[in-house]
């Protein structure tokens, strides 16, 4: 694959780092912040170890478990900005847990059927990777099954980072699972898939990002209210009238 | 196998939610304007609710009747009750939509991020309404899918499951149905008498 092409998420993804510094992300979103620091420190690590076999095998396996662990991260404080107080509920407290075990009995589960070429550390990272796209398409798909449902507003910066996520997450499970069928004879086109697919998630980023977000004084945000927080505002409702 | 069958099913719930987001951002679907939201809402007769919801009524009828009028006079009231929290489901909706329109309408600059502390009053009133509204749909939801099973299937009628008695549905995900739908007419009526006097009789008549 030509080496230009192979780095043009990590071009985008610069870009989405600056327009991340504009927006101060950091505050609102934090770890997806560190997260594209990252993708852009391991993107230039990549770059820098590409001619070095041993280094580069090293750089990018670390870089992957990296991505895992972030990725995971990312999700978690989407589902807390999106469901709000709701995520502090005793049930509400489960969802989280429940997601990323479901995620990762799947990938376990693939595993068994479909075992990962790598062996070692890199093919756990592997199950790692493939356990974190579940938990990504599984997030993505849930939130969004809430804006019909519940009347959520979709254009804030939580539904934006997880449709980036649950766009790459659903095209690599597809590919992966496809992979599995077709053998070796996918693996070019799985690379270029991987890639597109990276780069259009990168860009719905930047898109949501362009924006500022429309509900950022306190309490307007649009999510699902705690019990406590329900009954405090209905007595002082009561009360008022 | 069965990890095949859920890794399909998982895919497609994520290419389904993809082409949903994409219809939201080439339609910038759901959008309502402030000018046509109290003709889309459909009149709750709360007192009606009441009295479906009164466990008085139900031991009354219970009392008075076989057990199979009991149980078809009971489908008739949980159509009834269905029908008025299909109601409440549609109109908190509707007033939620309302709120995204009263926001897009206070914060359309790209300025907002510049003063996140400064919150309007039409804004603060957006906000309570939504909450209220979420409030309301979520009892909504949880009602109309406990009484849309127990309509599909009557389990009670082969002594399976005790009847249903509709008061036990005065209270869903912790939110009191009626009392938390009055408390929306209130915010809603706050709000519109700040921000849409002119609407604010027609509101009344409709919610």
């Amino acid at each position: 694959m030509n080496l230009f092409l192979r780095y043009v998420p990590l071009c985008l993804l610069a870009y989405l780092f600056w327009v991340l510094l504009r927006r101060k992300a950091y505050r609102t979103c934090p770890c997806f912040f560190i997260y594209v620091a990252f993708g852009v420190a391991a993107g230039l690590a990549r770059f820098a170890a590409h001619n070095y076999h041993g280094s580069y095998f090293a750089t990018y396996w670390i870089t992957e478990a990296g991505y895992d662990v972030l990725g995971i991260l990312v999700m978690y404080e989407v589902l807390r900005a999106a469901l709000g107080n709701l995520t502090r509920s005793p049930w509400g407290r489960l969802i989280f847990p429940a997601v990323l075990v479901a995620g990762i009995g799947l990938s376990f589960a693939r595993a068994q059927a479909a075992p990962p070429q790598a062996v070692g550390m890199p093919s756990y990272i592997v199950i790692g990777e493939i356990a974190v796209r579940f938990v990504q398409v599984l997030i993505f798909a849930g939130l969004v099954t809430l804006v019909p449902i519940l009347g959520l507003r979709w254009r804030q910066y939580s539904f934006g980072i997880a449709t980036g996520f649950g766009v790459y997450a659903t095209i690599a499970l597809l590919t992966t699972t496809k992979y599995s069928d077709f053998g070796t004879r996918f693996k070019l086109l799985w690379g270029w898939t991987s890639l597109v697919a990276y780069s259009l998630a990168v860009l719905i980023w930047i898109w949501f990002f362009s924006v500022p977000e429309k509900n950022e004084t306190p309490g307007s945000k649009l999510s699902a209210p705690s019990p406590g927080v329900l009954k405090e505002y209905k007595n002082a409702l009561r009360r008022m009238r | 196998m069965f990890s095949l069958i859920f890794t399909w099913l998982i895919i497609a719930w994520g290419t389904l939610a993809c082409i949903y987001m994409l219809r939201c951002a080439w339609t910038r679907f759901p959008r309502r304007d402030l000018d046509d939201v109290v003709h889309f809402l459909h009149p709750v007769d709360l007192s009606l609710a009441e009295s479906l919801l009164d466990p008085a009524t139900d031991f009354a009828l219970r009392w008075n009747s076989t057990p199979r009028a009991y149980r078809e006079a009971t489908r008739r009231r949980m159509r009834l009750y269905l029908e008025l929290v299909r109601r409440m489901s549609h109109n908190s909706r509707v007033l939620i939509e309302y709120g995204n329109a009263i926001m897009r309408r206070e914060c359309p600059s790209d300025d907002l991020m510049e003063s996140p502390h400064e919150k309007s009053a039409a804004a603060a009133l957006a906000s309570e309404l939504q909450h209220a509204a979420i409030s309301v749909r979520l009892y909504a939801l949880l009602v109309m899918a406990r009484l849309r099973l127990r309509l599909w299937f009557p389990l009670d009628a082969i002594g399976a499951l005790p009847a249903l008695q509709l008061a036990q549905l005065r209270i869903a995900g912790e939110v009191d149905g009626p009392k938390s739908y009055d408390e929306l007419k209130a915010t809603a009526a706050a709000a519109f008498d700040q921000l849409q006097p002119a609407d604010l009789p027609v509101l009344v008549r409709n919610m």
